[in-house]
């Protein structure tokens, strides 16, 4: 297996760099699938990685891409007969120095953008990923509207279910105040009858 | 203001429910294939009864029939003796080619000797091939150009007039879509 990835890499080091969109033909050295990739997405940009590295990787680049035939499952989580196919070949390609983003384009060329668990943020996707976060920050400001405008309504009416008058209430019956207002100075010695917190405000 | 948490409501809730209705009743496995009006991939693959490797670059100015496959799929079976039929009324410049998908070499090889076979079945070590075309399970079937383009992907069991329909697009080079 690794000697074949050294072999895939000699071979794709004779590769010009403008591979890209270039016929099979034009490239004879590499293995039909290698070809097909680095025509895809150009040529590997990355080093060939083994061992324990590459366990490594093949997991977390097999993380991003989803398991075509299960429900919201990743390939490196999925058990599927598919979804081990696409691990082995995730394997194989950074095996042979295709880096992350390749790999996952070289997926999302056959499986278009669905393939991706965490969509690229361009076009649409980016409502994908700040949509929530829009919606939070509405919700949360709604909430702050509403809270403030039932904050002032409460602090200009009375306690619901208390039934005695605050220090500055005021009889409706415009007769009586000015003899309330007299008493309040007399008992408190607030000038006027007007409280000295009322004043300050 | 509460005119206005309505409208803020009915903004954010309005475009969800109409993505809601829009794909009520979709198979959500169901995806239109990237790969229509693209360069088929391009394959060398070994036939199941042995023989020479068949490579997609050697059909080049032929119509190609791709018809991944499993002796498993109980509408692959189905479809079969359609394929069958098809492949070989239409002629040599139509080339019809299974490629087994998930399957043991020698089910397989049991499954051709038994239901014959009008054309050959190519093993694809690995999926690779199948992860290629962007393959979600089997039957599926792609119809490729003379030029070397898909012209239109079939994930159903297909009839005759569906196969021969599809090779005509293939033909002309238009692309019929995803179905």
């Amino acid at each position: 297996m690794r000697s074949m990835a050294r072999l895939l890499l000699g071979a794709l080091l004779l590769v010009p760099a403008g591979v890209a969109g270039q016929t099979p033909e034009a490239l004879p050295l590499l293995s039909t699938e290698t070809s097909d990739v680095a025509r895809v997405v150009g040529p590997p940009r990355s080093q060939p990685l083994s061992g324990m590295a590459l366990d490594a990787k093949t997991y977390q680049v097999g993380a991003l891409l989803r398991c075509p035939v299960c429900q919201g499952l990743s390939v490196s989580d999925s058990p599927a007969g598919m979804a081990q196919n696409m691990k082995g070949q995730v394997r194989d390609l950074l095996a042979a120095g295709f880096d992350q983003e390749q790999i996952l384009a070289y997926f999302e060329r056959s499986y278009g953008e669905f393939v991706r668990l965490q969509p690229p943020l361009r076009g649409v996707n980016w409502l994908v990923w700040f949509g929530p976060l829009l919606g939070l920050l509405a919700g949360a400001a709604i909430v702050i509207g509403v809270l403030r405008k039932r904050a002032s309504t409460v602090a200009l009416e009375p306690e619901p279910g208390s039934e005695l008058p605050g220090p500055d209430t005021l009889p409706d019956d415009p007769e009586l105040r000015p003899y309330l207002l007299r008493v309040r100075e007399l008992a408190y010695g607030w000038p006027g009858g007007a409280s000295p917190e009322k004043e300050k405000a | 203001m509460n005119r206005k948490v309505l409208l803020v409501g009915l903004l954010l809730v309005v475009p969800l429910l109409g993505l809601l209705l829009a794909n009520l009743g979709r198979d959500p496995r169901r995806v239109d294939s990237p790969m229509i009006g693209k360069p088929a991939p391009p394959f060398s693959l070994k036939p199941v009864a042995g023989g020479e490797t068949v490579s997609l670059d050697a059909l080049r100015g032929k119509t190609v029939v791709l018809n991944f496959w499993a002796t498993w799929c109980a509408p692959c079976f189905e479809e079969h003796g359609e394929l069958q039929r098809a492949a070989r009324s239409l002629g040599p410049e139509v080339r019809f080619f299974g490629v087994v998908y998930e399957d043991e070499e020698e089910r397989v090889r049991t499954f051709l000797k038994q239901q014959g076979s009008a054309y050959p079945s190519l093993l694809d070590d690995g999926g690779k091939i199948a992860i290629a075309y962007g393959v979600y399970g089997v039957p599926e079937t792609y119809f490729i150009s003379p030029q070397g383009v898909i012209t239109s992907k079939y994930a159903q069991p297909l009839d005759e007039a569906t196969i021969r329909r599809a090779v005509r697009e293939a033909q002309a080079g238009t692309a019929g879509g995803a179905s």
